[in-house]
């Protein structure tokens, strides 16, 4: 006897695909305005307890990406998909998981901030029970103590743009989506607010813009990097800085002859290409650099090959920074737009 | 209806803590006090009639002033990111907003009651005429706001959104007078429905047509909706 499936089954369904899908998902997504296309198909995911740095020069497609993920604008293809709601059809349901905070505070000059903060978390839904909790909690987090009484338009920029933090806190949303959080905060402010992020970040997904490359390396699991609407590469920095060393370079000062060290070092297995110059200053002496593979011992064989025939005063393998890859990407997409 | 009475609440705050709100019942009163003193002491008559006549084409010129800001001052002012990814519908936002104008314009007119103290002290006026003036003032405001309410969703410039509500609302004043150069009775009729003027006319003269009220909740309703589906079509 086949027993009848409890009732509410399909609900119960439904909402464990909700709770099992990641918080963020971008599914081939696209964005046209008029004939021009700003985004061309990016797909990622953010998961619980992520945050992923989103970078890319400006005009690069970020804020649109953002905008479509916190349901200001829809997409013109592809599936954005928020806490499990559909941001095309579900955006209502969803922007109550949705803490966002614009490029641009979105802040009321006229109003105190208690008083705006107090409006926000009221159209969240902030139960009145719960109301003077929650001011109090975003308010310590985003250290807006000394100013909740002050009106807005009043403030510094820093504490326009803490504001604006506090308001995307309120209410206890799963995913957070910051374009740049940091942008006109003093140092101090800049750690403290990484601090809030990071923090927020450990239990709910973070999608995080910035153009400070050190941030994304200080607070953030994985990056996305973008240009020209396409998604160019997402990994965690340490993946996207091993990816890069598939071309890494390997510096050296050495003496002897130019050319016989140039053809001694394209010799070696391993080694795709040298630029040898004189060492500034010191007679003799040369400082070439080499495009390596990412294989081992590569450094080892060119210790070998050079200090057999000549004085080897020095030899190091160069990792990139985040900065290099993130140029590198862009640099080359720029290129290719070029020859195309 | 958090999320309305969140924004209701909210234009309310930003009517009386910008000069808005203190500018335009001002100089209403002013406007309205100068028209009924100068009615009253050239006619010698004591009735709001006249008084109700320019009360309406007053209204009209300071409607933009209350409307302008509503959206545009969100596009402008970079909030409309906000409200738009709060958990609030569209409707929700036009209505707030619209209750917060309509309650600028409730003061507006029962602050202009200060009139009746010396016409029923002085004078023996009609109160079911003057009851009906004010319900006709009310619906004349209530369809204005909605229509300024609506250009203003359509331009992030303040200016621009009162500059266009204008010459529309005056437009819907005046489209009764070009009546009387239409031989074709179909447009004879539709002037005249579509006339504030005209549908204002009959509550001053004391007739509360079911008619003339169908009129403003229909334009009412008809910008709003429009207001409402412009800011779904946004996204």
């Amino acid at each position: 006897m086949v027993e009848a499936p409890p009732r509410g089954g399909l609900l119960f369904a439904a909402s464990v695909i909700v709770s099992f899908s990641p918080p963020i998902v971008l599914d081939r997504v696209s964005k046209r305005y008029g004939s021009k296309t700003i985004i061309h198909g990016i797909s990622f995911t953010v998961e619980k307890g992520e945050i992923l740095g989103f970078l890319g020069p400006n005009g690069a497609g970020k804020t649109t990406s953002m905008r479509m993920i916190s349901g200001y604008t829809t997409a013109s293809s592809g599936r954005v998909t928020v806490a499990g709601y559909d941001m095309a059809t579900q955006n209502e349901m969803a922007a109550k998981k949705i803490g966002y905070l614009p490029e641009h505070p979105p802040l009321y000059d006229v109003l105190d901030v208690s008083t705006y903060l107090r409006l926000v978390g009221k159209i969240k839904g902030v139960a009145r029970a719960q109301m003077a909790a929650q001011l109090d909690r975003v308010i310590a987090a985003c250290r807006l103590e000394a100013v909740v009484r002050r009106e807005i338009y009043k403030l510094s920029k820093g504490y326009r743009q803490r504001v604006g933090l506090a308001q995307a806190l309120l209410g206890e949303p799963e995913v957070l989506i910051l374009d740049e959080p940091t942008a006109g905060l003093d140092p101090s402010q800049i750690q403290e607010t990484r601090e809030v992020i990071r923090a927020f970040g450990e239990q709910h997904a973070v999608l995080l813009s910035t153009h400070i490359l050190s941030e994304v390396t200080l607070i953030c699991q994985r990056v996305a990097i973008i240009n020209h609407g396409r998604l160019l590469a997402i990994d965690s920095p340490a993946g996207l800085q091993a990816a890069s060393e598939q071309s890494n370079s390997v510096t050296l000062e050495a003496g002897g002859p130019a050319d016989e060290l140039e053809k001694a070092l394209l010799e070696i297995d391993g080694v795709r290409d040298v630029i040898v110059r004189p060492f500034p200053g010191r007679e003799g002496l040369h400082r070439a650099e080499c495009q390596v593979d990412a294989r081992e011992g590569v450094e080892a064989r060119i210790a070998r090959a050079v200090a057999g025939r000549w004085d080897l005063y020095r030899l190091e393998r160069q990792h990139p920074t985040l900065e290099n890859i993130f140029l590198r990407y862009v640099g080359t997409t720029a290129k290719e737009r070029e020859v195309a | 209806m958090n999320g309305l009475a969140a924004i209701y609440h909210k234009e309310l705050l930003t009517y009386f803590r910008s000069p808005i709100a203190y500018f335009v019942v001002s100089v209403f009163l002013l406007g309205t006090g100068y028209f009924f003193l100068y009615n009253i002491f050239m006619t010698g008559i004591g009735t709001m009639d006249e008084t109700f006549q320019n009360m309406g084409i007053l209204l009209l010129t300071l409607v933009p002033v209350i409307t302008m800001r509503l959206f545009s001052g969100e596009y402008s002012g970079r909030t409309m990111e906000l409200l738009a990814t709060l958990p609030l519908k569209p409707w929700q936002i036009v209505i707030g907003k619209y209750l917060g104008a309509a309650t600028i314009l409730f003061l507006m007119t029962a602050a202009t009651a200060i009139n009746l103290i010396p016409l029923y002290l002085y004078g023996n006026p009609e109160t079911k005429t003057i009851l009906s003036g004010y319900v006709g003032f009310l619906l004349l405001g209530l369809a204005s706001l909605a229509i300024g309410q609506f250009f203003s969703a359509l331009t992030e410039n303040q200016i621009v959104a009162a500059l266009i509500t204008v010459p529309v609302l005056l437009a819907f004043w005046f489209v009764g007078h070009l009546q009387t150069f239409q031989t074709s009775f179909v447009l004879r009729d539709l002037f005249a429905y579509l006339s504030f003027a005209l549908h204002f006319g009959d509550f001053i003269k004391g007739l509360v047509r079911s008619e003339a009220v169908a009129f403003y909740a229909i334009v009412s309703t008809i910008a709003l909706t429009l207001n409402t589906s412009y800011l779904q079509w946004r996204r």
